[in-house]
């Protein structure tokens, strides 16, 4: 039970990041297949720093040991990979 | 405190500073929960769960079982999360409103027609699904949350995302791209 309110609350503000960096909407998906407004890959790129850092910090401490890591399989990753990103400049979410 | 409250009530706010948060929620969720943020995984859990009440043999299969078990799971209530938390943000920067098709640059490039944005979300988010599916994630399940991980599969999938994206806009967009 606790872990679906954590899992509740976790995704409130996941969606209040989302919608505040404007990836809710059309335009800000597909701009940035056009070159004309990066802030998909700002948003997403320091993300990643700022949950690369935590993440490997916090485990250097001990505190956490990691999930199960998604799992490398070269063709479907980028099979997958080509699909989906046809998906995401047609719909724009 | 006026001006904190006025910076998180903008509209939109900076990338980078959304992208932080996203990521202290990242660390968060494998830290209270051992999970990883995701998605388009959560899609699959619900449509397992109403595929196995609906049709249980054509559901019956290795990827409903064993890779994505249907079920309320996490990420489900993560979702249900994240659609209060877009709702959350819009509201706090008073621009929640029901949309059907508004957005200027989509109506003055394909026309104001609703069927149109329709059509295109329904197929482009079925490709998108299917995409997900095989990749084994989404952006934020295989692309974030794999790549704070360091798994190559997150770094190929956004390479290979970014590859068919920009060529799809290429060619939707054509001599306006």
């Amino acid at each position: 039970m606790t872990n679906y309110l954590i899992a509740l609350l976790l995704g409130v503000f996941f969606g209040l990041s989302l919608n505040k960096a404007g990836l809710t909407r059309y335009n800000k998906i597909v701009n940035v297949f056009r070159f004309t407004d990066l802030a998909v890959l700002k948003f997403m790129m320091t993300a990643l720093v700022v949950a690369m850092s935590g993440l490997y910090a916090l485990r250097g401490m001990g505190w956490i040991t990691f999930p199960n890591i998604p799992a490398t399989y070269i063709a479907g990753n980028l099979i997958g990979g080509l699909i989906f990103g046809v998906g995401m400049a047609l719909t724009g979410f | 405190m006026n001006w904190l409250t006025k910076q998180f009530r903008k509209e939109l706010w900076s990338p980078y500073a959304a992208g932080v948060l996203l990521g202290v929620i990242g660390v968060l969720a494998v830290w209270m929960s051992d999970s990883l943020l995701g998605a388009s995984g959560a899609f699959e859990n619900l449509a397992g769960m109403f595929g196995k009440a609906l049709a249980p043999a054509l559901f019956d299969n290795l990827y409903f079982n064993f890779i994505m078990p249907p079920g309320i799971t996490w990420g489900v209530v993560l979702l249900l999360g994240v659609f209060f938390g877009g709702m959350f943000g819009a509201w706090s920067s008073n621009t929640l409103k029901l949309r059907f098709n508004d957005d200027a640059q989509w109506r003055t490039i394909f026309g104001a027609q609703n069927w149109k944005r329709w059509l295109a979300a329904f197929a482009g988010a079925i490709i998108l699904e299917y995409g997900a599916g095989i990749a084994g994630g989404c952006t934020s399940g295989l692309a974030i949350s794999g790549g704070m991980l360091l798994a190559p599969a997150a770094f190929i999938f956004i390479g290979a995302m970014f590859a068919s994206g920009i060529l799809t806009a290429l060619l939707v967009y054509k001599k306006r791209f």
